[in-house]
């Protein structure tokens, strides 16, 4: 079973964020909890856990600004 | 108060079950929000879950609470079932509001969890009514009022406790001061060194206490104390407990306003490690029993995970239904 990873809705007022850089490459394997990457909203920077273990299939590239619950990669 | 120093070892291994479980649903849902799978304002009770795991061990499952929007740690401490909690939190029709309250409003009568309010203060008047109800029927309930450090300050919170003193109310205040009220500490609002020593301006009829809410058996102790005074027909008790808020004041709230060494020597202290070992050297439970409990509980969340994804969104229709008022 794979696990979406989407674009979270982090505190109050975000509509959109920016997916700064994969911290994991497409196709290397993740463990939950490993730091996947990092997300840039209005007022901060966060570094977002994987949710699950398995390998990463990216979806959406980095440097590029994403709706709130846009889906980004998978876990397979 | 009599604080008796009865703290048997069943109560000790209640303390650390409800902690474990309230432990899991957090990290739970914070998983399912970094995910994007779940899209709540969250008030995250990350560091407060000993207060609520004690609470929990003393209360009957008939007793009222009435908590706030930082109140997870208080729900699941009171035995909401998880897949309500769960489903809520995903906004469908099978969660404990209909998929229509919320992360902030969890409510479920079944389990004595009378309302989650995100006004802040509002949990004390209505704990007051419930107690009063109590006391009319004698059917021997006490209510809890949780609230914070900064709700202390409300016009409220006099209004209650000066109520709950003229009438005997079988209301226990439990403030869980975690130092912070949004981004002011306590210190730039409250006037008094704690908030518990404001009891003694409500006459004989109100005790005030002040313990480390984080130390199991002195929250156990305190909160015993309170229920039973509460139930003998003896008055309110103002409990505050004192703990810390590890996460920001919503989740994605950052807290640079913290001091990071103060942070720090919260987290030096591992109360839930401590009352993990403090479970192990009494002999009531293995690593490996506690070990189980763990896996027990993240199997009971995957399943109301599982649970929650599988239910239906709320329709149209549903939305002037359980409203006061005509549509
Ligand atoms: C009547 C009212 N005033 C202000 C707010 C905004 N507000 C929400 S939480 C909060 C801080 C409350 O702090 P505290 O009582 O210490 O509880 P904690 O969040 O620390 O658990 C404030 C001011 C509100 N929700 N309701
Ligand atoms: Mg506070």
């Amino acid at each position: 079973m794979s696990t979406e990873v989407r674009i979270p809705s982090i505190g109050f007022s975000t509509q959109e964020g920016t997916l700064a850089e994969w911290l994991v490459a497409d196709g290397e394997p993740v463990e939950a909890g490993q730091l996947l990457y990092t997300l840039e909203l209005d007022k901060s920077v966060q570094e977002v856990e994987s949710p699950a273990s398995g390998t990463l299939r990216i979806i959406a590239p980095a440097g590029e600004v994403y709706d709130i619950g846009a889906l980004i990669a998978e876990i397979v | 108060m009599t604080a008796s120093d009865s703290f048997p070892a069943s109560a000790l291994l209640d303390v650390y079950r409800n902690t474990l479980k309230i432990k899991t649903v957090d990290e739970g849902l914070r998983r399912l929000i970094m995910s994007g799978a779940i899209h709540p304002v969250f008030h995250p009770p990350t560091g407060q879950e000993i207060v609520a795991a004690s609470m929990g061990a003393v209360l009957e499952p008939s007793d009222y609470l009435c908590t706030i929007y930082r109140g997870l740690h208080d729900q699941v401490a009171k035995g909401m079932p998880m897949k309500l909690i769960v489903a809520e939190y995903f906004m469908k029709t099978t969660g404990a509001c209909k998929g229509k309250g919320g992360a902030m409003h969890l409510t479920h009568p079944a389990s004595g969890v009378m309302v989650t309010t995100g006004v802040v203060g509002s949990s004390m008047p209505i704990a007051n009514g419930l107690a009063w109800a109590s006391q009319i029927k004698g059917d021997g309930r006490v209510s809890v009022a949780c609230f914070g450090d900064g709700a202390s300050n409300i016009g409220a919170f006099h209004e209650s406790l000066n109520l709950a003193a003229v009438w005997k109310l079988p209301t226990i205040f439990l403030c869980q001061n975690n130092r912070y009220a949004e981004c002011t500490t306590y210190e730039d609002a409250t006037s008094s060194k704690t908030v518990a020593e404001r009891a003694a301006a409500y006459g004989p009829n109100m005790v005030g206490v002040t313990v480390d809410g984080n130390d199991a058996r002195e929250m156990w102790t305190a909160m015993r104390d309170a229920v039973a005074r509460a139930r003998a027909g003896d008055g309110p008790t103002l409990l505050e407990a004192n703990t810390f808020r590890f996460s920001g004041h919503y989740f994605g709230d950052q807290d640079p306003y913290i001091p990071k060494e103060e942070k720090e020597a919260e987290k030096a202290k591992d109360s839930i490690g401590r009352l993990r070992q403090q479970v192990l050297d009494s002999g009531v439970a293995t690593e490996a029993d506690l070990d189980a409990l763990k896996a027990q509980f993240e199997a009971e969340f995957e399943e109301a995970v599982e649970f929650a994804r599988a239910s239906p969104d709320p329709g149209l229709d549903e939305i002037y239904k359980d409203i006061y008022g005509a549509a």
